[in-house]
């Protein structure tokens, strides 16, 4: 039996989802906005800034969904970055690593310069550096996006989302050698954070080829198959401690390089995962406390600007010896703008662990997300617009 | 626009022209990257000569002028390097057939040119539809007449031309059970088919002339006939192939076509006559729908027999052409295909039945096309 609290949360929740989802319609239907913006700005109003029936003490509750949408997606992401093109045109990664080293500087500089302590602006500047696969994904399959632009903006996406996971969890085992002392502890365990995901990966990619062959997958077949695959993965991940989203992503790169028939299956991924992408929205909105907000924005808002301007000025600068043309190099700069809700899980564990530092941090990382995931999607549909690379629907 | 006059060109060149098609690497649907793969081969800064095509996802490759078999080869196959390292930098794969195997033909976007952009306003859906991949072989002729009386007698072989390159068995994601379906897509324009039975150039002039005052035709470009003279390049043009898997097979069937004009210009087995043609729309059907296993009906003595028979014997009487032309390797390794019953579209089947995906079948056509 159903007790009468769990009832009543049912209930929110449930209310909630319902007026998130119309909420997307309704903006792609009145405004022509995305849908995700939609969800956002309904992760707002849930949230404490608004009605506040959803907050961060229910995120526990949600974060073993939360988790799976992120692995779901970022394996599909993975799956995407394709390790011979970067061997066939390596200035895809050159763009990669000039655009997120520029943005960590830039983003790293401003907040020294604004009176930051080190420690706080060095973890901002990294998580910075991601752009959100959740937002690049869903804008991506709901414009049914294709050419160039959408290549690449899934690949740095994939890339900097690995840059950004690797040096956060490199700073966090440095903070902790500083908090207790004890180097060599941190930096082995960083490593073993690392290596212990590109193994899990391997097994992963490997594991995925193999049942496919074993058992003669077709694309559709192979769907529930890599579900099934990727929840192991999940609880392994935790079962051994390991952070669980970048072994997904790497096990994606691994899955395509070392079968690279084609893989259709987020297709029959699709509506499950724009579900649980309304969940995650819904979550960040509800994450973001009023006293966060008014202490957090005004930083918040410098530091998505020149973000924004260390991607632009990044791949404008190797876009065209990588191969686009002037038009699509600074398009590109803007569709990198969606930051990463990557951290969301990480920085929730932080809060935890050095509350000091969380309180300086979050306030301003919390304002960019949400900031970020109203205006993020709106950028990549303005850029893939201007780009030519969306499909018409077609009934 | 009055037809302009014959070029004369030397006898028996040949030019090459082959339609490929771009596709994504992840699902392999075709990809509007023409655009982008044309820029980059224009910093090679080789003078190849690759042009777009009426929609996005197909490119045209086409040789120069070439006297040889050989020739042939070497230009398709330095273009085709090209385009492959063009295409790995921006991870497309590029491939033959005479049609995707999937696409949806509403998906497609029509290049944006003016001449593209008028001709989907007028045939609207039938411009998307026209996303198809074909070989196009110019064959160099010194006059106007004999070009023209060339271009019919080889009408008449058309249906070897068809089962040889055929390659276009799926359409929109269905095997349609014909070896090219390709050539069902050309049939649906008003100006498909075969030309007039016409065999001077003055005659063709005024034939043109009043087919410009109804207004519905402006340039030659409008006739979408199997075969067709090109008086700026002085050749007639045979179009009715599918692009093949491989420019190996592209350059045989060159040489194949280079051959025959050779015995049809040399030996004039027979003058071209309108009741030719009575057996001109079966025999092209049933080079469509079974290839080699077609019949094929002789126009002059209505024999019936299978098209294999037909090429194995067309190919013994050009053999001392073949030989002159040094496109006798060539033409016996025609032979071979058609002696084993191999083809094109019997390897397409074959790697759909292996992998019961079109996706996998696009994949291993992009890989055949590298190597």
């Amino acid at each position: 039996m159903m007790g009468h609290t769990q009832w009543l949360f049912f209930m929110r929740i449930a209310l909630s989802f319902l007026l998130a989802s119309l909420a997307g319609e309704g903006v792609c239907r009145l405004a022509r906005m995305p849908r995700i913006t939609g969800y956002a700005l309904a992760g707002l109003l849930l949230g404490p800034l608004g009605l506040d029936w959803v907050d961060g003490d229910d995120l526990p509750d949600f974060r073993f969904l939360v988790e799976l949408t992120l692995t779901l997606l970022l394996f599909e992401l993975g799956v995407r970055v394709s390790l011979r093109w970067l061997k066939y045109n390596p200035w895809v990664i050159a763009s990669s690593l000039l655009e997120s080293v520029a943005t960590f500087i830039a983003v790293f500089g401003v907040l020294m310069g604004m009176g930051t302590e080190v420690k706080s602006a060095l973890s901002i500047a990294v998580i910075a550096m991601g752009t959100s696969p959740v937002i690049v994904l869903r804008m991506v399959t709901e414009m049914r996006a294709q050419g160039q632009v959408t290549q690449r903006l899934l690949v740095l996406c994939g890339l900097n989302t690995v840059y950004s996971v690797v040096c956060f969890y490199l700073i966090m085992g440095w903070f902790q050698g500083a908090f207790h002392g004890q180097w060599f502890t941190a930096l082995f365990h960083s490593f073993y954070l690392l290596a212990g995901s590109l193994g899990m990966g391997l097994v992963l990619a490997l594991s995925f080829k193999l049942l496919r062959r074993m058992f003669e997958l077709s694309d559709e077949q192979s769907a529930p198959v890599l579900f099934g695959l990727l929840l192991l993965l999940q609880a392994l991940l935790v079962a051994l401690e390991l952070p669980v989203f970048l072994a997904p992503l790497l096990g994606g790169v691994l899955a395509k390089h070392f079968d690279p028939r084609p893989h259709l299956w987020p297709r029959h991924f699709g509506t499950a995962g724009s579900i649980l992408t309304i969940i995650l929205f819904m979550m960040t909105g509800s994450l973001l406390t009023r006293n966060e907000f008014v202490v957090g924005v005004g930083t918040a808002m410098i530091v998505v600007l020149v973000r924004f301007v260390a991607k632009g000025l990044g791949v404008l600068l190797l876009g065209p010896v990588s191969g686009l043309n002037l038009r699509q190099s600074l398009v590109l700069g803007v569709v990198l703008i969606p930051m990463a809700e990557i951290p969301l899980v990480e920085l929730m564990d932080m809060r935890a662990l050095y509350p000091q530092m969380g309180v300086k941090i979050l306030p301003i990382v919390f304002s960019m997300m949400n900031v970020l995931e109203i205006v993020g999607p709106m950028a990549v549909q303005w850029g893939l617009i201007r780009a030519r690379e969306f499909q018409e629907k077609t009934s | 626009m009055k037809l302009p006059p014959f070029t004369s060109s030397r006898p028996l060149t040949l030019g090459v022209e082959l339609e490929l098609q771009l596709v994504n690497t992840y699902d392999y649907d075709l990809v509007d990257s023409t655009t982008d793969l044309l820029r980059l081969l224009k910093k090679k800064g080789k003078d190849w000569d690759v042009k777009p095509e009426i929609t996005q996802g197909m490119v045209e490759m086409a040789t120069g002028i070439c006297v040889s078999h050989a020739d042939v080869f070497e230009q398709l196959d330095e273009i085709r390097q090209g385009i492959v390292e063009c295409a790995d930098r921006l991870d497309i794969g590029v491939c033959g057939g005479g049609t995707h195997a999937f696409q949806h033909w509403s998906e497609r976007r029509i290049y944006d040119t003016p001449r593209f952009d008028q001709l989907s306003s007028l045939y609207g859906y039938l411009a998307k539809q026209f996303t198809i991949f074909g070989q196009h072989v110019h064959v160099g002729c010194d006059n106007a007449d004999e070009a023209l009386t060339l271009l019919h007698l080889l009408s008449g072989f058309i249906p070897h031309f068809i089962a040889l390159s055929a390659s276009s068995p799926f359409v929109q994601g269905n095997d349609t059970g014909f070896h090219s379906a390709r050539l069902n897509s050309v049939f649906s324009f008003p100006l498909s088919g075969r030309a007039p039975l016409i065999e001077t150039w003055d005659s063709f002039g005024e034939y043109f002339d009043s087919m410009m005052a109804t207004g519905i035709v402006k340039s030659m470009k409008d006739f979408y006939w199997d075969i067709r003279p090109k008086p700026e390049y002085g050749t007639i043009e045979v179009r009715v192939m599918d692009t093949p898997l491989t420019i190996e097979k592209a350059a045989q069937i060159a040489a194949f076509i280079q051959s025959l004009t050779r015995y049809l210009s040399l030996e004039r087995p027979y003058a071209p006559r309108e009741t030719d043609y009575l057996v001109y729309t079966f025999n092209r059907f049933q080079a469509c729908r079974f290839g080699y296993g077609g019949v094929y009906v002789n126009p002059r003595n209505h024999e019936h027999r299978s098209l294999s028979e037909e090429i194995l014997d067309t190919l013994n009487k050009i053999e001392p052409h073949a030989i002159a032309l040094k496109a006798d390797e060539a033409c016996a390794a025609l032979r071979r295909e058609v002696s084993n019953a191999s083809s094109d579209v019997g390897w397409l089947r074959q790697q759909h039945a292996q992998t019961k995906s079109l996706a996998e079948v696009v994949q291993r056509q992009c890989a055949r096309w590298r190597v």
